[in-house]
């Protein structure tokens, strides 16, 4: 495996953590809770998007290998991740008033809940998309770089959502609203701004960029009712290394965590016997590291 | 005045929520004893569920010293469970990669040992940490111990386990040879329904006795340290760490060492598990394990120790339960993710409905003298009477 082919893969893998932290990210800085349910908000995205796309089918057209249905299989998935967000927000969150520490664990319990259903109605094995496994593009073979065209539309694909996201974040009223509140929800509130109705337009971005990094997580991967779950704890790596409530630090941490992740064979090139089995651990251990020594992040300001 | 002077009296006294849990323990207890006596239940398995049992009351313990006392959010129940399973195996199975052939009493001693160290290790990073960053990190560092656990091979036989390791009780002068020495028994209850009960029963029975033995003075020992001026530091420091630093106290030095405490004891259900099951393997470090330890001390009621015990047994019902759930076949799914959506409902509701949890502390934080001195009586329902201590 050569070093560009790492990086390649790293690049793609962190495409899909940049979508989890967003949310993550934002959600913990607007209504104040690690939740420990958005890895599995990513598996419901993911199996709303199987379902579709089993319904729609591959409605003629493609793009990068890639049939037309499923990117509407892509849409409604965030779409239900969204909603599924929205419904638990009103049914279980907001009504609680026991800390954020209360939340923390109420969200576990949500994550089973979310996690036991599609279990029950999936099986625990792996699945996949209906979708021809492509062969690596050919011209890249000489630089020692194997990916599909699927992956590259898994990079473009989330750089559109993110760099969408910008745009909404600093060219529209309801991105500065969304940024005053991430700041400081007090004086937002006191400047007029309806914070609940912005905190379930959080929910909704959120949740909708999970279920949209679930889908992917699901093309580039396989489908499994732990994908998320196991997912989550890199998530909260990148978004701690980037900065809690800072969106750009979870793109940024997003990125970093992604590409050491699958950079870790490197270390053996160069001599350090730590193997790809621990390309994990040394994301949690960069996670603990970051809170010890800068628990604001990257780009967190420095108290 | 005992609940066999007076048994009324006593049922009064209770609050609410005592009455309610005590009155579905003995429901429970009933349907248990009716399936043993029909011979629906299996004596051997029965008992080697209350040994699971055994094993989570010692682990809601050790969690409650750490959440219910200290306020500390760890997420790395399985991590200590594990460290003590593995270090048991380690030491005395016949088969272990390395180590391996000490007595089991050794293997407790070293087994609690290295737990103490892990966790004086994870804990001088993160117990400095904010609340919510302590949940993150400790459960990120119990997956880095399960990854060591699995890929370090040479060390732990990796995904394949550690088998042969012996009874706790292999190397004791009678005890070794009590389950063979006893005759074995064929009782008839029920016509057609025979319950026997063999070497294996006889087997179980040491196991339960050496759990109860754990859970007892586990108990013990947490009650006590609770009610010393230890304990009132640690539960300032839950309520208020500034105060507790205000009034002149080491908060980092008593976080640690409730957090050490809390760690043995968890390991030490993992040493118990260790020589009931006689495998181990990583999955039991798998971190469904510590959500489990944290609802039945979210629903035991944080802070409580008897809570912790009952939380212990519910978790157990729950898992063992849906896995008898499998014989009916009109349920048209696997019943394993059941259990995962009973565990999260569950969790939902309680913090919904009663965040305290069912058996709040109460009584049991308090010294007896201190209520017997007091010149007020509490109120009904208070279950602080003055001099009230014969029950506990």
């Amino acid at each position: 495996m050569s070093v560009l082919e790492l990086v390649a893969n790293g690049l793609v893998f962190s495409s899909i953590l940049v979508l989890g932290s967003i949310g993550l990210s934002l959600i913990y800085s607007i209504a104040n809770f690690a939740n420990f349910a958005h890895g599995d908000t990513m598996t419901v995205g993911a199996y709303s998007a199987l379902v579709t796309f089993g319904a729609v089918g591959s409605l003629g057209g493609s793009v990068l290998g890639l049939p037309f249905g499923f990117f509407v299989a892509l849409l409604v998935g965030a779409a239900a991740a969204a909603v599924v967000a929205v419904v638990t927000e009103k049914v279980v969150y907001e009504s609680l008033d026991i800390g954020s520490i209360g939340l923390l664990i109420t969200s576990i319990g949500v994550a089973f809940i979310y996690r036991g259903i599609i279990q029950i109605r999936f099986g625990a094995d792996f699945t996949r998309f209906d979708i021809t496994a492509l062969r690596p593009i050919e011209w890249l073979l000489p630089y020692g770089i194997r990916i599909t065209q699927h992956d590259v539309a898994i990079v473009i694909s989330a750089a559109v959502l993110v760099g969408g996201l910008h745009v909404l974040l600093q060219y529209t009223d309801l991105g500065r609203k969304m940024r005053a509140m991430a700041d400081n929800p007090d004086l937002a509130r006191i400047s007029g701004i309806r914070t609940k109705r912005i905190t379930l337009v959080t929910w909704v971005i959120g949740a909708g960029l999970a279920g949209a990094g679930g889908v992917f997580l699901g093309l580039f991967n396989q489908l499994a009712p732990r994908m998320g779950f196991n997912l989550l704890l890199l998530i909260f790596a990148a978004v701690i290394l980037g900065g809690i409530g800072s969106i750009y630090g979870a793109m940024l941490g997003g990125f970093l965590i992604g590409m050491i992740s699958q950079l870790t064979p490197v270390l053996e090139m160069v001599g350090i016997p730590i193997g790809i089995e621990y390309s994990n651990a040394i994301a949690f251990v960069i996670m603990v590291v970051v809170l010890l020594v800068r628990p604001t992040g990257i780009a967190g300001e420095a108290t | 005045m005992s609940i066999l002077d007076d048994p009324a009296g006593y049922w009064n006294d209770l609050t609410r929520a005592e009455q309610g849990v005590t009155a579905s323990i003995a429901l429970f207890g009933a349907v248990l004893l009716l399936g043993l006596v029909t011979g629906g239940l299996n004596p051997t398995y029965f008992l080697f569920l209350v040994g699971l049992a055994g094993m989570y009351a010692l682990m809601s313990l050790g969690l409650n010293s750490q959440w219910g006392f200290s306020g500390l959010i760890n997420f790395s129940v399985a991590a200590f469970f594990g460290i003590g399973a593995y270090g048991a195996a380690l030491m005395t199975s016949d088969s272990a990669p390395i180590l391996g052939g000490f007595d089991p009493l050794f293997g407790l001693v070293v087994a609690l040992s290295v737990a103490a160290v892990m966790a004086v290790l994870i804990g001088v990073p993160t117990l400095r940490l904010r609340a919510d960053y302590l949940a993150i990190a400790s459960l990120g560092l119990a997956e880095v111990v399960r990854l060591l656990v699995l890929n370090e091979r040479e060390w732990t036989n990796g995904s394949g386990g550690v088998r042969g390791i012996p009874r706790f009780f292999d190397n004791w002068p009678v005890l070794s040879t009590f389950p063979e020495a006893m005759p074995g028994l064929e009782i008839v209850i029920v016509p057609g329904r025979v319950i026997e009960l063999g070497t294996p029963f006889y087997q179980m029975v040491l196991n339960i006795s050496l759990a109860v033995i754990f859970v007892a003075a586990s108990y013990l020992v947490l009650r006590r340290a609770h009610r010393s001026p230890w304990g009132r530091v640690l539960r300032t420091i839950r309520s208020d760490e500034d105060l507790a630093r205000a009034l002149g106290k080491n908060t980092y030095s008593f976080k640690m060492q409730s957090f050490v405490l809390g760690s043995v004891i968890m390991a030490l259900a993992g040493v118990f598990y260790a020589h009931l099951n006689l495998f181990v393997s990583p999955g039991d470090l798998n971190p469904i394990t510590t959500f489990y330890v944290w609802v039945a001390v979210i629903l035991g009621g944080s802070g409580s120790n008897r809570g912790a015990l009952f939380g212990g047994v519910v978790v157990v019902t729950i898992r063992e339960g849906t896995r008898f759930l499998n014989e009916f076949a009109w349920i048209p799914f696997d019943t394993a993710p059941l259990r995962l959506l009973m565990i999260g409902v569950l969790i939902v509701l309680v913090m919904k409905f009663r965040p305290q949890g069912l058996l709040p502390p109460q009584r049991e934080l308090i010294w007896p003298g201190a209520i017997t001195g007091s010149e007020t009586k509490p109120e009904r329902h208070t279950n602080q009477r003055p001099g009230g201590d014969s029950n506990e």
